[in-house]
Order: structure tokens, then C-alpha cells, then sequence
């Protein structure tokens, strides 16, 4: 009888160790430890043992059956180890072959800047304004303070569309319009087209975007001015740019002045881009002048106001280094691709 | 904490709708959480009469009893109480009522007698602390009428949160004083009485302060021989609307005194207190104390005791001892008002977990000032309602008097600076004045101002701005307005995620300048009578080729795709939104913006793993399908008017009447005259082109809602089938989803297929159908039969042949 478990046990081990595969290995089961096994029909002789013994015999065929089933499962073990490493060694790939990149367009450098320079004023508490591209003569000239023999309403300067209605040659009409249609405080931005009878050249369009700003209020003075200048400056080209203001005219600004601000390439020391001199210009600014305020209708003794005007052209160009204006407007995807 | 309309009534002389005071109170800083109308529970209880009560046999106590409760037929009532006797008037809860905010009456049996309501002791309606038996109400009370009737139980109740600021709002004088100041009235305050007193105190009492950094004062007062026994109505009443229950006259005078003034006292039987003393000081290491809670304390060192000559009879500022406690059988009394200091009070509720109403109010810092008051208060009431001999003089420990004494110096200009607002001199002083503000000095530019005890809060100039404009009002401070809402946020928004979308769909965006030549239009064969007809024209143009305000976008694109090509750039997916300008014929001018894209080339870069194919009319679709999607709009498609695409290979997009713009494959000659060569490059261009003016003004602004989430899940099912190429595929989805379009959730064509297999004519079309219902999980069966019902409606409609 012990005889007999041992050969079993024998078989079976010798027989599982050649099993490589999980269905050669359930079959292998059935054979061993199954219904039609050796060992069970073992168990059936048990009626012929004599009843003393009976429970002996059951111990040793009930001990044999576990290590049966023990060498089963340790064979599992050992076939899912084989399977997990053919799995993960059979399949190499090629690290160094380029991703499925995401089909991607791109904003135009040009609206990237005009955002973020509205972001920069929507957080120092201005409001956004829009005006037309198409304007008469009164609220593009007149009402600012321009003389009526100006040189900048030539029809070398401005493009007429009738004999005074013209194409706007300054987001400034803006101002007028706003003050025409609210009282003081007032605390917008305007970015938009103006149009200039310019040929178009490395640094010149006859199309062109200006932002202007304007605040009016009680208590509004120069030194207001020079901190909205500064802390604009400073959120677009960083910490270490310089903004200074030096004298200038323009007809609806009183005091008037020109905006630098410190080379954004050399950081002042003198490069190519500004020409040596360390700054860069970069738009007009001013108070604005109080018959300007009485035109529109507010009360010049009692408001006090600022404004400026700054090319989102120019602002872009010194950005993103890019030399020629004219690469703005000819949409070369090998240009507009580089922004994405 | 809660707050009395009538006890407020009391104190201040309101004229204002209890409703409208809530608001009065909120918006002068003492924010009301909730209202309560008292007597609200007990509206559910009727008065009723015993009509008889027999014993019930095999009981000792029990009685059956018919009453009468106003309703047509006497009920059956069984009752255990031994006063209970025909004639006698009741309080009766009948089925359904509640008692107690949680036990439902209902049909009971008793000794197998049915029994329809219960008859109430005091105390189980909340009025009373007695249970001896059942509430007797007076012989002439009306059988019928609601017990909070009966009982002129009718009050308002403001639950309301005092900021920790302000314990003198921990009181209803404190609340009645704000109400003074803001409604400029009278502060009544109840006056201290005289009264005839006997015997020192001095001979009852000893009195000792020993951690007088502890305890800032102690006053004690004694009284002899006052009767013990049940309260008044009018003390009950006050202390049930404020959710406090009544126990007996000596307890509920010194409730009541805590809930009026915020300043918590204690009552002692005298004759519990060992060796005539009254110690206050450090508890011992572990010594034990047996709370009024029935809770035995462990002490440390740092716990502040009132003792006796032996042990500890209070846990100062926090709760009574057992030891001391007043009972029926008290005849003599001590009253504590005293002072402790509230980091200890703090300190001891947090380390014994124990809170009481007097630690809560303690550990915000009371006044050493108010004792004064609140023992007069006790005495007058307690001589009031208990009788008994005042003895004479006083026991009063006070070690440092003077230190409560403020002054602040305000000045009008800057109220005004701080509140931008110029409030009335007059104005200020009567806000101060009522709120208990001594004016020293009356000069315009600067008064001066001694503050009151109770105020501990007020030390600074800025703090009396916050009074003044808190009872001036926030609401009464007017705007001061910065910006003018000139901004268009909404356009500022909507043109960015236009433009965005765009981006994400896989375009670039190109600018060109604002002007064109005209004749670009003509190449477009746009018709004379179009809008985009409506030119302005410069009078000084720089040449031709900018010789007007362009009316289309559409010139341009093709221009960019041109100049792309032309520079090896083949695969262009560009997009422009920008302005069209419009002469209108009163010689002014329109501007618009509009959106156009271009597709053509590659859909996308080739990639090693699968390769690109031509864009094609069901990109440029797709990317208007994106579109319309985020505008909420319902929008339908017509075979294209415009002459510039290809022949029913475009769509003009409709929303209602309106035309929105068009989208299509551009004809191959009109492409050719902006020099590209469709033929030679093997692709053709898309197109689309939107009035985005028109769409902002039209769209659909409102958030999406959320849509709860199906807990059920998705069935899917395909359907394949032969049908005629003239056949169009939105009338199939339609016919699909028309069977059952709340099951029906979403019905995707998977596949065409032309050519081998499929008959001249027709193609094969593969569906993809989601369904799902929202209150039940779709059983095979009920989807097997909709399928077969949408394919028998389509075989009906369409002639299609299953594959």
C-alpha cells in the first residue's frame, strides 16, 4: 500500500516536471488527483480493508492526495512565472521612435501678446473698450484737440473713405467715445486697428494695433501715470525693464510725453536692436488736456485723467525677436508654427 | 443664543413687526439663524374634561375615564394618575400629537382597555418640572381650545449668533440696548428696590477671596427662611420661550438673571455650607467633586473651587456642587455674583469637558463691574418671590476696582474718511450714547468718550467707527462706484474660446489686414445684390490690391493658402476671426466680426504607424459641429446658395430663418483663379465662413445644468443594412431614434461601404445605437423588441435590407 503512494507520488512528480503549458497542466490534474485518477480509485478499496485499519489506510491515501495537490500548484507557480516572462520579453520595442504627437493649432503671436497684454490691465482693475475701425473726423482729429491744418490729417497720413470720414489713425477715438457716454471714474483699455498711410516696410504697415489706455478720475496725476507705466512694463518684459518718460508733444496730452523703456536684448548696456542708445520707444503718453475733457463733457477742474498708446506690433516684434514687421502679416504656417 | 420678542419688550419699548426685527438685528451685526413660534407644540393639545373615571379592576392605579374633548363623541382615555376625577379640567394629547418633540401618541391598550389620547403632567407638555400627577387646569377653561391658547403661551424666538466679541449681547439687556441705539429709544432697566434687612451678614457668613488673580470679585449675599416652591407663570413662561425649564423659584430666578443680564449667578443652601465660609480658591491636587450634573469631578491645582470650611461647593464660574444644592426643603440661601477669570474658566470647561451656559459666558471676559447689579437683581427677585429676611451689609471683595475705566477719542473727519460717508454729529453721539458711551469731553474735532464696563471690546477710535455704522446701517453707506461696466465681458469671453476651439480643432490663425481688392469678389461670382457687395472704398488707397474694407474673409484664406502651397507648405488648416466692414445705405458703416476657416492638404502629419489622409467636406463639417455645439443652438443645414464652392458639396448653416454662414468644398475653378490648382496638388479646399456677430447675438449664454448621472447601465446594438444611396442618413437617425426617443440616447453611423457585394445603387450603412432608460436596467427582451420595431420601421419607410 505505502508502496503503491509512493509510485504514485513518483509518476506524478516526473510527469509534471516536463509540463510547460496551462491546458497540458489541467489535464495533468485530472490525471492525478481527477475522478478517473490512480489515487481515487485507491480510496474505493477501502471497503476491503479490514476495519481496524480503515482509518489508517484513509490517513495515508488523504496525506498522499495533499502533496499530490501541492505538486500541482507549485508546478502552476512555476508555468505563470514562465508565461509573465515570455510575456513581457517577447515584445520589444523601439524607444527612440517618435509619439503620436496630438493634432494642435496655434494663436497668432500677435493675439497671444493682445492677450496678455489685456490680462495685464484687466488685473490692475481696467475694463476692456471697443471702437470702430471706420471714424469721422471729429472723434479721430477734433475732439482731440488736433488744429485743423495738422499735417497727420493729410491724405498722405490718413486713409479718407469720405471728406471726414476716415479710417482711424489712433485707438484714441476710443477715449472719446467712452467719455462721451460715461462720467468719470473711467478705467479702460482699448486695443484695436488703426490705419496709416504708411508703405508697408520692415517697421512700418499701413495696418497696424495700438492699445491705448486712459483713466480719469478725482485725484488721477502724472505720478499715476508713471506707476500704471512701470508695473505694465514690468508684468510683460520682467522685473529689470525700465520705463522712463521724457518730453514730447502730442495735441491731447498736456503735459505730453514719449515712453522708453530699457532694451529688452541688452538690458541697457547698447546692442544692434536699440541702436546703442540702451532704450527702446515705445508709444506716447500724457495728461490729458483739459479741453479735451471739457469737449467731452466732463468737468475739467473737477477730473484730472492720463492716457498712452503702445503699438501690440512693436510689443510682439521685441517679445519674440522678430526683426521685420512684414512677417506678421504674410501667415507663413513655418512662422505661425513656432508660436503654437 | 435665544432671545425673547416679549422679554426684549421688557427693556426696550419695539414698535417694530417681529419679523422685521429679525432683519434689524441681522444687519446690526447680531445675525438671527432661525425664528420660533412659541407654544407652537402645544397648539397640538386640547383643553378636555373628565366626564368619569372608574377604577380599572386588577389595577391599584389605573383609572378608565370618558373625556370630552371638544370633538363630537366622548373618548375612552385610560390614566394612571391618582388625581385624575370626573369634573376635572385636563390637558389632553390626543392621537397623533407629540409629546416631548419625539413620542407619538398613539391607540394604546391597557388591561385590555382601548385607550384613545393621554391625559398630561406638567411636565411632559415642558412647562413644569411636576410630575405629581396631571396638569389641573382651571374650572372655566374652555373643553376644546388649544392648550397654547389656553395657557397664553405666544412668543417670538430669535436663535442668534453672538460674534465673540461681544459678550454683553450674551444677555437680552445687552440685545434691548443695541435695539435702543439703533431705533434712538429708551433703555429701561429694572431698578434696584429697597428693602428691610435684619442681622449682619457678617455673623452668617465668612467670606474669603484667595487667588484673587483668579477671581477679580465676589459678592454674597444671604437670606434667610424664603419658601421654596414652584415659580410664577410670567418666570416660567420667559425661561420655557428661551429654552430653558423651569425647576423651582430660587433655580429660575437665577437662570432668569443669567439669561437677562449674560452675567451667570449661583444660589447655595446655606445650611449646607460647613463652618459659616465662603473660600474661593485652588482646587487640591485630585480632589473630588460632585457636580449639580451628578458627575464626579477629578480637580487639579488649576481649577478655581468655591469652598466651605471643609470642601468644595462649586466649581467656580462653571457649575454647582450636589453638596450645596437648593431643594424643596432650603430655607436659607447665599447668592454668589462674582468675577472669574476667563482663560482659567476656559481652561477647566476644556479639561473636564464640562460646558455650561456660565462657563460659556465667563470664558468671554465679563465685566467685574456687573455683580453689583445682578445681586440687587437676585436679591429684589428672590425677596419677590420667596420671601424670606434679607440679612444686612454687605460681602463684597473687590480687589481692584479702578481697572475697568476706558477713555477713546473719536474724531467725526475720520468716520468719514474710513466710511465714505458724512454721518450726522448728532447721529454719532446718539448711536454712543445709547450704547452706554460716557461723553467727557464734547469737542466737534474731537470727542472723547468714557467706555462702559460691559464694552470690553471698545478701545480704540476705530472701534467706535464700527458701532456707529453698524447701527447707521451698511446698507446706508452709499456705492462709490470705480468702474463704469463699460466692458462687453460676455464678447471679451466668447471670442476667446471661439478662438480656442478653433486652436484645439487644429488650426492656426492667421491676421491680415482689415483691406482688399474688391475684385476678389468677382472671382467669387458673389452676386451684385449680396451684402458683401457693400463696399467702402478709400478715397486715397495705397494701391489696388487695398483698395476697399474687405466684406469677406474669404479672399484672404484662400490668399494664405496659396502663398502656403507655394512655399511647400501643402497641408494648410488655417483660421481668421476678424472684422468685415459694410457700407449701409445711409452713407454709415457696419462692422462685423466673422470667422473663417480653411482646410486643405493632409488631415494631419503622416505618422509611422498610420498614415494621413486628405481632409475632406466631413472635416470642415466636424469642426462647425464642435462649434455649434458650445453655442446651446439648435441650428439646420440647407444645400449651399453660394456660388464659389462646389456643387452640392456645401451646406449654408441656418438657425431658425437666419442664415449663420456656409461651409463646403470651394469649386475647383474658383480655386484655380486664386491659383490653386486643385487637380495638379490631388486636394481640394474647405471652407467655412460664419457671421460670429450674428451667432453672439443669437447664442445661448446659460451655464450647463447638471444632468445626473444614469446609474443604469448603457445597452449597445448595431444594425447593418443595404439600403438606396439616395437615402439620406439624418432621415435614418431620425427614423431610428423616433421609436422610442427617450430610450434612444444616441444613434452613431460606424461605417458606409460601396461596391463589391452591394447592389448598383446602394450602399451599406452600419449604425451604432445607445440606449438606456433612466429608472430601470434594459432587459434583453424589451430590447429585442425595439430593435425589431426600429427595423420593421425602417424596412416600412426606407425598403432597407438587412445584412
Amino acid at each position: 500500500m505505502k508502496e503503491k503512494l509512493k509510485q504514485i507520488i513518483t509518476k506524478a512528480e516526473s510527469e509534471l516536471n516536463l509540463i510547460t503549458s496551462k491546458p497540458d497542466l489541467l489535464n495533468a490534474k485530472s490525471r492525478i488527483v481527477g475522478k478517473k485518477s490512480e489515487i481515487n480509485s485507491l480510496m474505493k478499496n477501502i471497503k476491503d480493508v479490514a476495519p481496524e485499519d480503515r482509518r489508517e489506510f484513509g490517513q495515508l491515501i488523504n496525506e498522499a492526495k495533499n502533496y499530490l495537490q501541492e505538486l500541482i500548484d507549485n508546478r502552476t507557480k512555476v508555468i505563470d512565472e514562465l508565461i509573465y516572462k515570455e510575456q513581457v520579453t517577447s515584445s520589444r520595442i523601439d524607444l527612440t521612435m517618435p509619439g503620436r504627437r496630438t493634432v494642435q493649432g496655434g494663436l497668432h503671436p500677435l493675439t497671444k501678446i493682445w492677450r496678455e497684454v489685456e490680462d495685464t490691465f484687466l488685473s490692475m482693475g481696467f475694463e476692456i473698450a471697443d471702437g470702430f475701425d471706420v471714424e469721422d473726423e471729429f472723434h479721430n482729429f477734433d475732439a482731440l484737440n488736433t488744429p485743423k491744418d495738422h499735417p497727420s490729417r493729410n491724405l498722405a497720413d490718413t486713409f479718407y473713405v469720405e471728406d471726414n470720414i476716415l479710417l482711424r489713425t489712433q485707438t484714441s477715438t476710443v477715449q472719446i467715445r467712452t467719455m462721451e457716454n460715461h462720467q468719470p471714474p473711467i478705467r479702460i483699455i482699448a486695443p484695436g486697428r488703426c490705419y496709416r498711410n504708411d508703405k508697408m516696410d520692415a517697421s512700418h504697415s499701413p495696418v497696424f494695433h495700438q492699445v491705448e489706455a486712459l483713466v480719469v478720475d478725482e485725484n488721477i496725476s502724472f505720478a499715476d501715470l508713471k506707476d500704471t507705466l512701470n508695473m505694465f512694463v514690468q508684468t510683460m518684459f520682467g522685473k529689470d525693464i525700465k520705463s522712463r518718460i521724457r518730453p514730447h508733444f502730442f495735441p491731447f496730452t498736456e503735459p505730453s510725453a514719449e515712453i522708453d523703456i530699457s532694451c529688452v536684448s541688452c538690458g541697457g548696456s547698447g546692442c544692434r536692436i536699440c541702436k546703442n542708445s540702451g532704450w527702446l520707444e515705445m508709444g506716447g503718453a500724457g495728461m490729458v488736456d483739459p479741453s479735451v475733457l471739457a469737449t467731452v463733457g466732463i468737468d475739467p477742474e473737477k477730473y484730472t485723467g492720463y492716457a498712452f498708446g503702445l503699438g501690440i506690433d512693436r510689443i510682439t516684434m521685441l517679445k519674440y525677436n522678430i526683426p521685420d514687421m512684414r512677417i506678421l502679416f504674410e501667415n507663413d504656417l513655418r512662422f505661425l508654427k513656432q508660436y503654437r | 443664543m435665544k432671545i425673547s420678542y416679549k422679554w426684549l419688550k421688557d427693556y426696550v419699548n419695539l414698535d417694530v413687526d417681529p419679523k422685521i426685527l429679525e432683519d434689524h438685528l441681522t444687519f446690526a451685526g447680531i445675525e438671527v439663524e432661525a425664528i420660533e413660534q412659541i407654544g407652537e407644540d402645544l397648539q397640538q393639545f386640547r383643553v378636555a374634561e373628565v366626564l368619569s373615571a372608574k377604577k380599572v379592576e386588577g389595577s391599584d392605579h389605573l383609572q378608565v375615564c370618558q373625556v370630552n374633548d371638544g370633538s363630537d363623541e366622548p373618548l375612552q382615555v385610560v390614566c394612571g394618575a391618582p388625581n385624575c376625577r370626573t369634573g376635572l379640567k385636563v390637558a389632553f394629547a390626543p392621537i397623533g400629537s407629540i409629546i416631548g418633540g419625539e413620542f407619538k401618541i398613539k391607540k394604546a391598550k391597557l388591561k385590555g382597555l382601548a385607550s384613545h389620547g393621554m391625559i398630561c403632567s406638567a411636565k411632559e407638555l415642558g412647562i413644569s418640572e411636576d410630575h405629581e400627577g396631571i396638569m389641573e387646569l382651571k374650572a372655566d377653561a374652555q373643553v376644546g381650545q388649544d392648550l397654547a391658547t389656553y395657557l397664553d403661551f405666544n412668543d417670538i424666538v430669535y436663535d442668534v449668533e453672538i460674534t465673540p466679541n461681544r459678550p454683553d449681547l450674551l444677555g437680552i439687556i445687552g440685545v434691548a440696548r443695541d435695539l435702543s441705539a439703533l431705533y434712538h429709544k429708551e433703555l429701561h432697566l429694572p431698578q434696584a428696590k429697597e428693602w428691610e434687612s435684619r442681622g449682619d451678614v457678617k455673623d452668617s457668613l465668612n467670606l474669603e477671596i484667595e487667588n484673587k488673580s483668579k477671581c477679580s470679585r465676589y459678592i454674597a449675599t444671604v437670606i434667610k427662611n424664603v419658601e421654596v416652591k414652584e415659580s410664577p407663570d410670567w418666570l416660567k413662561k420667559r425661561l420655557i420661550a428661551v429654552g430653558l425649564r423651569p425647576i423651582n423659584n430660587i433655580v429660575d430666578i437665577t437662570n432668569f438673571i443669567l439669561m437677562e443680564t449674560g452675567h451667570p449667578i449661583h444660589a447655595f443652601d446655606y445650611d449646607k455650607i460647613t463652618g459659616k465660609k465662603i473660600l474661593v480658591r485652588n482646587a487640591y491636587e485630585q480632589e473630588k467633586f460632585l457636580a449639580l450634573n451628578g458627575e464626579i469631578y477629578e480637580l487639579s491645582q488649576d481649577d478655581l473651587v468655591i469652598a466651605d470650611a471643609e470642601k468644595a461647593i462649586g466649581l467656580a464660574g462653571v457649575m454647582g456642587g450636589a453638596n450645596s444644592e437648593i431643594t424643596a426643603k432650603t430655607t436659607n440661601i447665599v447668592i454668589e455674583a462674582a468675577c472669574f477669570d476667563y482663560a482659567s474658566i476656559r481652561r477647566t470647561s476644556q479639561r473636564h469637558k464640562l460646558f455650561s451656559d456660565s462657563s460659556y459666558r465667563f470664558e468671554r471676559a465679563l465685566s467685574p463691574e456687573t455683580p453689583s447689579f445682578v445681586k440687587d437683581r437676585a436679591r429684589d427677585l428672590i425677596l419677590e418671590l420667596a420671601g424670606g429676611q434679607l440679612q444686612s451689609g454687605n460681602l463684597d471683595v473687590y480687589p481692584n476696582p479702578d481697572s475697568a475705566n476706558i477713555m477713546v477719542e473719536l474724531r467725526p473727519a475720520r468716520v468719514e474718511l474710513v466710511l465714505g460717508t458724512k454721518i450726522p454729529l448728532t447721529e454719532m453721539k446718539s448711536y454712543l450714547k445709547s450704547l452706554g458711551l460716557e461723553l467727557i469731553t464734547d469737542n466737534p474735532d474731537k470727542l472723547k468718550y468714557k467706555i462702559p464696563h460691559f464694552r470690553g471690546d471698545l478701545l480704540r477710535e476705530i472701534d467706535l467707527i464700527e458701532e456707529i455704522v453698524r447701527l447707521h446701517g451698511y446698507n446706508n453707506i452709499p456705492v462709490k462706484t470705480s468702474l463704469q461696466k463699460i466692458m462687453n465681458h460676455k464678447h471679451f469671453r466668447f471670442e476667446r474660446k471661439i478662438k480656442d476651439l478653433m486652436v484645439r480643432a487644429g488650426l492656426y490663425e492667421v491676421i491680415n489686414l482689415t483691406l482688399f481688392d474688391p475684385q476678389s469678389l468677382d472671382k467669387l461670382q458673389v452676386g451684385t445684390e449680396d451684402f458683401r457687395r457693400r463696399l467702402v472704398e478709400l478715397k486715397n488707397p495705397q494701391s489696388n490690391l487695398m483698395r476697399a474694407m474687405r466684406t469677406s474673409l474669404i479672399p484672404h484664406a484662400l490668399n494664405c493658402a496659396e502663398y502656403n502651397i507655394n512655399r511647400g507648405n501643402k497641408d494648410v488648416r488655417i483660421f481668421e476671426l476678424n472684422k468685415i466692414i459694410l457700407n449701409n445705405s445711409n452713407k454709415t458703416t457696419e462692422e462685423r466680426k466673422f470667422l473663417t476657416a480653411l482646410l486643405t492638404g493632409n488631415r494631419f502629419d503622416n505618422y509611422w504607424k498610420d498614415k494621413s489622409g486628405k481632409c475632406d467636406f466631413y472635416d470642415i463639417k466636424g469642426i462647425i459641429e464642435d462649434l455649434i455645439a458650445e453655442t446651446n443652438l439648435d441650428v439646420s443645414y440647407q444645400v449651399s446658395n453660394e456660388n464659389f464652392y462646389r456643387e452640392d458639396h456645401a451646406l449654408d448653416i441656418f438657425w431658425k430663418k437666419l442664415k449663420l454662414g456656409s461651409l463646403g468644398q470651394i469649386d475647383p475653378k474658383i480655386a484655380k483663379s486664386f491659383e490653386i490648382d486643385t487637380v495638379e496638388l490631388k486636394q481640394d479646399v474647405f471652407i467655412f465662413d460664419l457671421d460670429l456677430t450674428q451667432l453672439f447675438e443669437i447664442m445661448n449664454f446659460s451655464e450647463r445644468e447638471f444632468q445626473e448621472i444614469n446609474k443604469f447601465p448603457n445597452v449597445h446594438r448595431d444594425l447593418s443594412f443595404n439600403v438606396n444611396s439616395d437615402i439620406k442618413v439624418a432621415d435614418i437617425i431620425h427614423s431610428i431614434k423616433v421609436v422610442n426617443k427617450s430610450i434612444m440616447k444616441n444613434v452613431l453611423l460606424m461605417d458606409e461601404y460601396k461596391g463589391k457585394n452591394i447592389p448598383q445603387g446602394k450602399r451599406s450603412l452600419t449604425f451604432s445605437l445607445t440606449l438606456n432608460s433612466e429608472n430601470k436596467t434594459l432587459t434583453d427582451k424589451f430590447v429585442e423588441q425595439l430593435i425589431k420595431k426600429v427595423i420593421q420601421n425602417l424596412e416600412k419607410k426606407f425598403n432597407i435590407e438587412m445584412r
